[in-house]
């Protein structure tokens, strides 16, 4: 049907990977570069400047991944597995940097090019991209929840869950919207809220090497006790065991919330759809666990790694440096809303002083609000965050939490410490069903 | 030559709205959520209060993305061919099993059966590196060949299981009668094998129109990407939306086709139907 | 049944006959032919699958993990023991059946009454008949996603209809309903569909001469109308049933596996493409393929009817 000379020579390109990769590097390699597709399109720019900057050294050419991470690792890993020297630049999830640098699918980055993609970024971003002491990937960009809350119904944010629950119950009996949201359906995100309480609570959910389930009796019990508390409240929203980042997002947008635990999404969103809301829409750090002790959240975010049988890994380190660069990170933020992870932009006026037009639905008038009004918080969170689990068994572990913690409002914080530090430790060890 | 009372006729008619109510609801509801513009997704009522063609022409509408477009010709290409192709070799297969003595006919459909059956999780990845190294990864024939696959059983069974009650020996009579073998075939066999055909063509056409796991895993550009692999790359307002307006646009688009060709195809349904033969 | 044996029985009676005087030319000849119609078919179907289907069962016998590419080695039945000893496998099995059954019973009942309407109907025929398979055409995850956001208590329209402030997905049963529901919307025009074609085979004049013989409606229903579908019935409900054995799409949209919905599907998924444990998830894969086909054996044995074997006794 279509079976064009294209796809013979591909066949016979196929055939001799070596040899076709490598003569064909002497004019200027294409590299492509593997992310998903960003609807304003930053991405695509930051891949013109680069081919530009780069004067035929190279081409940078994005190959769209689908929009969930789920999926965006599926394909990647089945052309990975499969040695596929198409992959040059890798745009990866934070919690991907473990199982790809063990499994050979992904370079360390040299001395001299770690340093140079490193400097002045977020120390968590950098921890992210590094396994066993080595840096796998360019950080990119980055991103951790807040807490979201309106003015309107409390005038000073709670600090930790506890305060938080009892200002809702609060509102909740003077006939106020009191809901919280939170993520709570067994996916991801329960695993972002369960290591983000495990955290604020001092403790860790594998020892220092990633080895071992740590899981400390103390800070897990008041995790789970925190948790339980807040699922089987009745300000907790009532679908809170399927909600996502995005169920949280339109909850808070119905109006009946009061508080939200979300990334930073939510703001132009809220003021786009419900500006009578975001008009009184504030935020601040995530809720701790213990009393006069700031949380620890889970950091999230991309890093751009070098496909490990990539044909031109010499000049792919230099576009995936030239990419995260600080220019098309402000690009990121101000266009994609993806926020930066070099820790001087939160103060650079760029960002700062950004502004986003807002179009009120109702009367249909146009106006600005600030883009980034919460960079200082976000910065002060970033500084602050944690890993998620850095295991090359990261998937396993994160099936075994969210199976063993799901629905949230049946957790039994005396059992629930074994049967967590059971499951963990089974999951790390790579086999049975999970 | 039935006769109906007015109370079986408001019976009737109650019946068919009741089936046409209880089919097209959730699709309204898609309808209704794609024209809904994004402030009012939250707001728990079903029909949209201001309606917006948003999520189908302009800038965020999946008409305004290309790969979309690119995504619906594949569609609608491979779909046909691998329709067309699987019903050919079914109605092969399923004559020679009905009509024709031969051994292995049983390990023919048992075997089709079971291939059908095996878990496609289990297959797409070694089918990746095997349609990798025979240069079919992200082509036509690369989606169209699994998509025969796996709707052939299916088809097999069911046209044997038609051509198992056709009167072949209205062929006979009707040579008998004078007409060569090929008028006896038009006028007399097509028609009784049409409402299997056609039958088979509907279920052949919806599996390749839906599937969405072969899709992503045999393809990776506009050049064979088909629409619900497409659906996967839509992208909200950000990273962490979910763009329910354009997904509920794009199936509400997709589904025209369906609708044409179940419309096609349940007319010959019905030719064969009204054909007359049948009662003989 | 005595409408098929006429008109098979002309042709029937000579071919035993010359089988067993030995192959006569024209019994040579038309073995040729049946193989060569067959051949197509069968050709394809191997070029797809024999090699994966056989890799999998490979890979069932070994230790493999995608992400440890070094540490692989033959295992012997060890992941089928890992898969039978786990109590995960049993609640999902069971859970799977769950689901099978009920959407399957649901469907055969509504889909007999919708194949039906959608013979008899009166006036609009061509629109009871596209209405119809307008779910059906519909793709599975967005259906999935239709009936989630249906359901969602935020975003979705039942409540409001209903008058409640449910979540319908935090709860086992109502999961197991929507899931359900999703599952009959989407497949019973498959059903129905099947069902009307087989309702074309039964000859008009057969039911109108039984009516006149004085059969009541069900008479006619269960002594002529069924047995003369019951191919077409066979194929239905076997196809639709381990169609449902593998549900995948719409519980991972709508529970992803929570609230004990979880099915062998999403197992697989989970073991597979999660965890990339090629081994393991080889194995359930390989252990789900073997219930299928058990599945299927009963049916077809059970069910009394076998395609194959028209021509001989008929």
């Amino acid at each position: 049907m279509r079976l064009p000379a294209a796809v013979v020579a591909f066949v016979m390109c196929c055939g001799l990977v070596v040899a076709c990769g490598g003569s064909s590097s002497s004019g200027s390699p294409t590299l492509k570069w593997y992310i998903f597709s960003e609807p304003s399109g930053s991405f695509t720019a930051a891949a013109e400047k680069c081919t530009k900057q780069a004067k035929g050294r190279y081409k940078i050419e994005t190959v769209d991944l689908p929009a969930d991470a789920d999926q965006q690792r599926e394909q990647l890993v089945r052309r990975l597995a499969a040695k596929d020297s198409d992959i040059d630049i890798i745009g990866m999830d934070v919690i991907w940097t473990a199982e790809f640098a063990n499994a050979g699918w992904i370079r360390a980055w040299p001395a001299e090019r770690a340093r140079k993609a490193t400097a002045g970024r977020l120390k968590p971003a950098i921890v992210s991209a590094t396994y066993r002491n080595r840096l796998y990937a360019a950080p990119f960009n980055s991103n951790a929840e807040m807490l979201w809350y309106r003015t309107d119904l409390t005038k000073q944010p709670p600090r930790t869950w506890d305060e938080m629950l009892a200002a809702a119950e609060k509102l909740r009996a003077q006939g106020k919207p009191s809901l919280i949201q939170a993520q709570g359906q067994r996916y991801e995100g329960l695993v972002v809220l369960f290591t983000s309480l495990v955290e604020s609570a001092g403790g860790a959910v594998l020892n220092k090497d990633g080895t071992k389930v740590a899981l400390p009796t103390g800070p897990t019990r008041k995790a789970l006790q925190v948790l339980r508390d807040f699922s089987s409240s009745k300000v907790a929203d009532p679908a809170l065991a399927t909600a996502r980042e995005d169920d949280g997002r339109l909850g808070w947008e119905a109006g009946k919330s009061a508080f939200m635990v979300n990334y930073s999404f939510v703001w132009p969103s809220a003021n786009a759809n419900a500006p009578a809301i975001a008009k009184n829409m504030r935020w601040a750090r995530y809720p701790g666990v213990q009393a006069g002790k700031p949380s620890h959240v889970t950091i999230g975010g991309i890093n751009l790694g070098i496909g490990s049988y990539s044909a031109h890994a010499d000049v792919a380190f230099d576009a995936a440096s030239c990419l995260a660069q600080d220019d098309n990170q402000i690009v990121n933020a101000t266009k994609g809303g993806l926020l930066p992870v070099s820790e001087k932009l939160y103060d650079d006026a760029r960002l700062t002083k950004a502004k986003t037009d807002v179009t009120d639905p109702k009367t249909g008038k146009k106006s600005k609000v600030l883009a980034f009004p919460y960079a200082e918080t976000i910065k002060a969170t970033l500084k602050d965050a944690v890993q998620r689990p850095q295991t090359p068994y990261y998937n396993d572990v994160a099936l075994a939490i969210s199976r063993t913690i799901h629905p949230t409002r049946g957790v039994d914080p005396d059992q629930d410490v074994g049967r967590l530090r059971s499951a963990i430790t089974k999951a790390l060890s790579g086999e049975g069903l999970l | 030559m039935r006769t109906t009372s007015a109370r079986d006729k408001a019976l009737w008619a109650f019946g068919t709205i009741v089936v046409v109510f209880y089919a097209l609801v959730p699709v309204a509801w898609l309808l209704a959520l794609a024209l809904k513009p994004d402030g009012e997704l939250s707001n728990g009522k079903f029909f949209p209060k201001k309606p917006t063609f948003a999520n189908f022409s302009g800038a965020k509408g999946v008409f305004g993305d290309s790969q979309f477009r690119a995504a619906l010709r594949n569609s609608i290409g491979i779909a046909l061919i691998a329709t067309l192709l699987a019903v050919v070799l079914a109605t092969f297969a399923a004559y020679a099993i009905v009509r024709l003595d031969f051994p292995g006919k049983a390990v023919v459909l048992s075997g089709a059966l079971a291939i059908a059956m095996f878990p496609p999780v289990a297959i797409i990845g070694p089918l990746f590196n095997l349609w990798r190294s025979l240069s079919l990864f992200d082509t036509w024939p690369g989606l169209i060949i699994p998509y025969m696959t796996f709707t052939l059983p299916l088809a097999i069974w069911t046209l044997s299981a038609f051509f198992r009650e056709i009167p072949w020996d209205l062929d006979k009579a009707a040579r008998v009668d004078g007409a060569t073998p090929f008028q006896a075939f038009r006028k007399v066999i097509a028609p009784l094998a049409a409402p299997g055909m056609f039958t088979s063509a509907i279920l052949v056409f919806i599996f390749a129109w839906n599937d969405f796991l072969f899709a992503t895993a045999l393809t990776s550009t506009n050049k064979a990407r088909t629409v619900p692999a497409a659906i996967a790359f839509f992208t909200g307002a950000s990273q962490f939306s979910f763009p329910t307006g354009q997904i509920a646009a794009a199936s509400v688009v997709v589904t025209i086709p369906i609708i044409i060709m179940v419309l096609i195809f349940q007319r010959r349904i019905v030719a064969g139907l009204t054909s007359g033969a049948v009662k003989g | 049944m005595t409408a098929v044996d006429t008109r098979t029985g002309s042709t029937a009676i000579s071919e035993p006959a010359a089988k067993r005087t030995g192959l006569s030319a024209r019994a040579k000849a038309e073995r040729k032919l049946g193989w060569m119609l067959c051949a197509p078919a069968v050709i394809v179907m191997l070029l797809v699958t024999a090699y994966p289907i056989g890799y999998a069962i490979y890979l069932s016998l070994q230790r493999y993990d995608l992400r440890f590419p070094n540490d692989h080695g033959y295992v012997g039945l060890r992941n089928y023991g890992a898969v039978f000893g786990n109590a995960l496998f049993w609640q999902d099995l069971t859970s799977t059946l769950t689901i099978t059954v009920l959407s399957v019973i649901v469907e055969l009942v509504l889909g007999f009454l919708l194949a039906f309407v959608m013979h008899r109907a009166l006036f609009g025929r061509a629109v009871v008949r596209a209405s119809i398979l307008v779910p059906y055409g519909i793709i599975t995850v967005v259906a999935a996603f239709a009936w989630r956001f249906a359901f969602d208590p935020t975003t979705g329209f039942i409540n409001g209809l209903l008058g409640t402030n449910r979540s319908w997905f935090t709860q086992s049963w109502s999961s197991y309903l929507v899931i359900i529901a999703t599952e009959v919307w989407k497949t019973t025009p498959f059903m129905a569909l099947l069902l009307l074609a087989g309702f074309t085979l039964v000859p008009q004049d057969v039911v109108n001469a039984a009516r006149v013989d004085g059969a009541s409606g069900t008479q006619r229903l269960r002594k002529i109308i069924i047995p003369l579908m019951k191919p077409a019935i066979l194929v239905a409900v076997l196809f639709r049933t381990l169609d449902a054995f593998r549900i995948f799409d719409s519980v991972y949209v709508q529970t992803r596996g929570a609230q004990n919905t979880e099915t062998l599907s999403i197992l697989g998924y989970n073991t597979l493409i999660t965890r990339l444990n090629l081994g393991l998830g080889s194995a359930v894969s390989v252990v789900m393929f073997a219930l299928v086909l058990v599945i299927a054996f009963v049916f077809v044995k059970g069910f009394g009817t076998n395609l194959a074997q028209q021509r001989g006794e008929g």
